[in-house]
């Protein structure tokens, strides 16, 4: 078995080959990565573990991430109040208006064989949007998936054991999300004060 | 060693391990089903100890997180400031021409302090295991030789356990006066109560036949599961980012990377727990030796005398520098294997998502299917070998 | 001893005159004449062990140890309480002034660094805790458990001679009367276990009853056997056997009659460990399993009742060790000299010598708990019945088949036997029983060595000294 990674263009053709619907993207760092469609990930994943050519056999992270306000123009900085000024009451945050899908499992893998990357991005509708489980390929994303699902909210279909992970059982809500707001009250514990968002606590007046 | 020909009978016991347990090192709970003393099945329960590490950064400049990096794993801080810091930097120079430059002693410094650190979580993490397999003097006398590195961490940036040392760009400070002899004298002293400490521990015959041959995790089983360095190393994957994946100056210096093999004699099994202690000893030495080269081959003095070591990424209006927009993956070697920083920017001055992936998380994922079958003593060997450290499985 | 008796028996006489019926009275006299005695006596040690235990610890670990608490606080305490008058204030300035008068100053350093001061102080500590009792405990057990756990340590020592003279009850069944009274711990610990509702507590409970009724049989096997040697199951003539005229007394101490003894020795001592919980066998504490074992529940008193009933039996069974196999009481040299001291020198003498013996024993109790790790609970029960049972019965027949040579053949015979009283081993025989056993032991153990796989490469260099450079 050669140990001369392949570079993402020739992973690609060879994934397309199987799976016609992916397609090479690039982060605007240049950052290639393959982008996959939620149906029939699965058997996307299979190929890219069971492969020889590419024998992605260690998933090194799955992370989700929310774009619902990644392409958004960034706000325009607080001014500093004024000495003497009145307080300026914080304006209500408008509402976030995503373009779907807005949701994006980032599987990275890594290949101990031919010592070689990839990432493979699914990128699902914020409401109800499903990804198939690859823990059945990696033992390690049934982990992951329960993380993402509880962070972020994106179901994975034939998980095993789909709870929330780090928050308790009870919490409402996806903590990642981009449009999350903090709850005042957890079981009787008074949290923040009525309506005030994460964004507005402690770290206020420092926007991008 | 399993019992022998095993079948359950009877009802089954709900055994609450943890969250506060005296050998789940933190706040991790194991709701195990126990039958007499056999475990039949083992649900890990997280998140007793999550802060939101990941959203917090969502808010906080990029420079402001490092502090942060420090909490996800107080055992090895500095390995996990040079993780994210090296996610950073190569965010920064993801653009052609825009290359973060680091003062090579300064890239010495880096790998010096992440070895000594290495070499302190390890000994954390041997003593602790020594501990909860019921010998408590092994556990003080690892402390007592941590204390000599965090004497030195002290003296050079002010922290004894979070230091937020490494920066963007460079590290904090400079080594303080004498530095050099003090860690060379540590050096001597480690090797030499290391020697002590394996003659006390490591070959015990008790410990050996504790640990020979349980929970062992067979290669194939560690990759996919996502098992990291020395987990992954002790069952037989030769596989050491450090050496394979080299950053920073790692290209630079000779060390072996050691592998499981079934150290505890004739009952002992690739990849058991016995190995797993074994393999952090082997690497406390190779440490060592990485601190020795560190120091012999490090400038003495730094090439610009006003920013010997590097410092935080400013432009020519002495703002900080914004990342461009983009996304990388970094990852490094760290005690507890490897630790990745997923860092998504969007072109702001903060980061838009950070997703730190952590050791003693993903070996967690194991848990549920290596446990069963074991004896209650044994869960604690096995949390014990995996070194899981709490607050980096919850973050 | 008869007088001591004696005034015991008039005290219970006296306490029947004043309208007592007659066995309160010979209970009330039995505490004042043997029960207090002998808590004066067995109480002080049990704590001073636990000083002993935690400074030997420290010196393991290289710490110091309790070193910080003095005596100021309770001259403090005791001064404002001896001149009520006086404001407090001036009441304290005195007790720093008295603590730093040269004797008092001397006393308060030795009894600060040795950690005896440390020893009050948790006492008071303990004593002043609220006396908790969780919601949910089956209360009756809960409550009883910490008694019969002192009751257990505490009883067996009613037979144990420190002296000619000093002895609670010279029973004629003595070894049984320690077996059985002995036997109450486990079911103290029993009783803890399953009294605090709950697991953790219970699973220690029932790993400590496994623990002790398996590790009963080594123990009784070699106290039968030295039962055996010496024809008595009274300690105190036990200890008269062991008896050896002539400038080395020691000869006559049953460890070194036969090589079968030196095993049984170390079985019992082994097996005693065992017994009562002590590292590496303390699976039924466990503080890194199971919590705290069966006195997760405790706290307060009722905690430091089972540690000083801890405490106790490591002492008891230094005690035992020292009177089957050491000698008991008596002196390693010059033991008939002792003897013909007057009653009172006698009697110092011997309690400082069976002091020290006992204190040996327990160092070495000490030295191996704080160096090895805990075995399993499955890995304890495999040593007591597939390898300390198997050993003590071959020791005991061992032992037994040489008594019956000895009795025959009267020139061979070593060992003091009853049929044969005044035999004396052969000093060629006895040296040569003793190559014969050693040549055995050691071929048995390289053989152990040599079959079993080498060293491997890398715990072979992590053993070894790096090499100096040059």
């Amino acid at each position: 078995m050669s140990r001369q990674p392949l570079d993402a263009a020739q992973i690609h053709a060879l994934v397309v080959e199987r799976f016609p619907a992916v397609t090479l993207e690039r982060s605007e760092n240049a950052q290639p990565w393959l982008k996959a469609p939620a149906d029939g990930f699965l058997d996307l994943a299979r190929f890219l573990k069971d492969d020889p050519r590419l024998a992605y056999d260690s998933l090194m992270c799955l992370s989700g991430v929310d774009l619902a306000t990644f392409n958004l123009p960034p706000a325009k900085p607080v001014p500093p109040p004024k000495p003497g000024a009145a307080p300026v009451p914080p304006k209500p945050a408008e509402p976030i208006k995503p373009v779907e899908p807005s949701l994006a499992c980032v599987y990275l893998l890594h290949s101990l064989v031919h010592r070689h990357r990839l990432m493979v991005k699914v990128l699902v509708d914020r409401n109800a949007g499903v990804v198939p489980s690859v823990e059945s390929v990696w033992g390690v994303a049934g982990y992951f998936e329960r993380e993402i699902f509880d962070l972020l909210g994106v179901g994975f279909a034939g998980h095993h054991d789909l709870r929330r992970i780090m928050t308790p059982e009870d919490w409402t809500g996806h903590p990642l999300r981009k449009d999350y707001v903090y709850p005042t009250r957890y079981n009787g514990v008074e949290l923040r004060r009525a309506g005030q968002r994460f964004e507005d606590g402690p770290y206020a007046g420092n926007a991008p | 060693m399993t019992v022998e020909a095993y079948t359950v009978d009877g009802d089954l016991m709900t055994l609450n391990m943890g969250p506060h347990h005296p050998s789940t090192h933190g706040v991790l709970r194991l709701v195990l089903e126990v039958d007499g003393e056999v475990v039949v099945s083992c649900r890990p329960d997280l998140g007793y100890l999550h802060r939101s590490i990941e959203k917090i950064g969502e808010f906080l400049e990029y420079p402001q997180f490092v502090p942060y990096t420090d909490r996800v794993d107080y055992v090895c801080a500095m390995n996990s400031n040079h993780a994210y810091c090296l996610a950073v930097e190569q965010l920064l120079g993801s653009v052609a021409g825009s290359e973060v430059k680091i003062p090579e002693r300064a890239e010495w410094l880096r790998i010096l302090f992440a070895e000594l650190n290495r070499i302190s979580s390890h000994l954390v993490a041997v003593g602790a295991f020594a501990m909860d397999m019921g010998a408590f003097t092994p556990f003080l006398h690892g402390i007592g030789l941590r204390e000599l590195v965090n004497d030195i961490f002290e003296k050079t940036c002010g922290a004894r356990l979070t230091y937020n040392y490494i920066t963007i760009g460079g590290v904090a400070a400079d080594l303080h006066a004498g530095a050099e002899a003090e860690i060379l004298a540590f050096c001597d002293t480690c090797e030499r109560e290391m020697v002590r400490f394996n003659r006390l521990i490591t070959a015990n015959s008790i410990f050996k036949g504790r640990l020979a041959g349980v929970a062992a995790v067979s290669a194939a089983d560690a990759v996919s599961y996502g098992l990291v360095g020395p987990n992954l190393r002790a069952s037989g994957v030769d596989f050491d980012l450090r050496r394979d994946e080299p950053y920073g100056f790692y290209s630079r210096v000779q060390f072996e990377v050691p592998v499981g093999g079934a150290f505890a004699g004739a009952r002992g099994r690739v990849g058991d727990s016995y190995d797993r202690f074994v393999l952090r000893c082997i690497e406390i030495l190779e440490s060592v030796r990485i601190v020795r080269q560190c120091l012999e081959q490090m400038p003495k003095s730094a090439a610009k005398a006003d920013d010997p070591v590097g410092g935080w990424q400013v432009d020519a209006n002495k703002q900080l520098r914004k990342p461009p927009r983009g996304e990388v993956y970094c990852r490094v070697e760290n005690p507890r294997g490897e630790t990745g920083y997923h860092v998504v920017s969007d072109g702001s001055r903060k980061p838009y998502r950070i997703k730190i992936r952590t050791g003693s998380f993903t070996a967690m994922s194991i848990f549920e299917k290596l446990v069963p079958g074991l004896m209650i003593s044994d869960v604690v060997a096995v949390i014990g070998s995996f070194d899981i450290v709490v607050p980096e499985i919850d973050r | 001893m008869n007088g001591f008796h004696q005034s015991f028996l008039a005290t219970a006489a006296w306490f029947s005159s004043c309208g007592l019926p007659g066995w309160l009275g010979l209970v009330l006299a039995g505490v004042v004449f043997y029960a207090v005695p002998l808590f004066a006596v067995v109480l002080p040690i049990a704590g001073l062990g636990q000083i002993f235990e935690r400074k030997i610890a420290a010196a393991m670990q290289r710490r110091i140890g309790p070193s910080t608490t003095g005596i100021v606080g309770i001259l403090r305490l005791t001064v404002n309480l001896a001149l009520p008058w006086k404001a407090k204030a001036e009441c304290n300035r005195l007790a720093e002034r008295l603590v730093a008068f040269g004797p008092v100053a001397l006393l308060d350093r030795l009894l600060t660094r040795t950690g005896v001061a440390q020893l009050a102080a948790d006492g008071v500590k303990m004593i002043g805790k609220e006396d908790l009792v969780p919601s949910g405990v089956d209360g009756w057990l809960f409550r009883a458990a910490p008694y019969l756990a002192i009751a257990g340590a505490f009883l067996p020592f009613v037979v144990v001679p420190w002296s000619q003279h000093l002895v609670g009850a010279d029973l004629s069944i003595g070894l049984v009367w320690v077996a059985a009274a002995g036997g109450l711990t486990a079911v103290a610990i029993l009783l803890a276990g399953w009294g605090s509702n709950n697991k953790w507590t219970m699973l220690g409970g029932m790993r400590a009853v496994a623990q002790i009724v398996s590790y009963e049989i080594p123990v009784g096997l070699c106290m039968a056997a030295v039962a055996m040697w010496c024809g008595t199951l009274s300690l105190q003539q036990m200890v008269a056997a062991q008896y050896h005229p002539g400038v080395l007394s020691f000869l006559g101490w049953n460890l070194i009659q036969s090589p079968f003894m030196v095993i049984l020795a170390g079985t019992f001592y082994l097996a005693a460990i065992a017994e009562c919980q002590r590292t590496p066998f303390d699976t039924a504490e466990a503080e890194s399993e199971l919590v705290s074992g069966f006195n997760t529940e405790m706290s307060g008193l009722r905690w430091g009742m089972f540690a000083m009933a801890e405490y106790t039996e490591t002492f008891l069974i230094g005690a035992l060790f020292a009177v089957l196999f050491l000698g008991g009481y008596q002196s390693p040299v010059g033991e008939q000299w002792i003897l013909s001291l007057p009653p009172l020198a006698e009697t110092v003498i011997h309690v400082a010598i069976m002091t020290a013996k006992c204190l040996v024993a327990i160092w070495v109790m000490m030295w191996i708990r704080w160096t090895l790790p805990r075995f399993r609970i499955d890995q304890v029960m495999r040593l007591a019945w597939l390898k300390l049972v198997p050993l003590a019965l071959v020791c005991l027949f061992g032992l037994a088949l040489t008594m019956l040579l000895g009795a025959r053949i009267e020139q061979v015979a070593y060992g003091r036997l009853l049929s044969a009283p005044s035999a004396q081993l052969p000093l060629i025989a006895w040296a040569l029983s003793w190559l014969l056993a050693g040549g055995a032991i050691i071929a048995l153990v390289v053989a152990a060595k040599r079959s079993g796989p080498p060293m491997p490469a890398a715990l072979r260099r992590l053993t070894t000294a790096p090499a100096r450079k040059a």
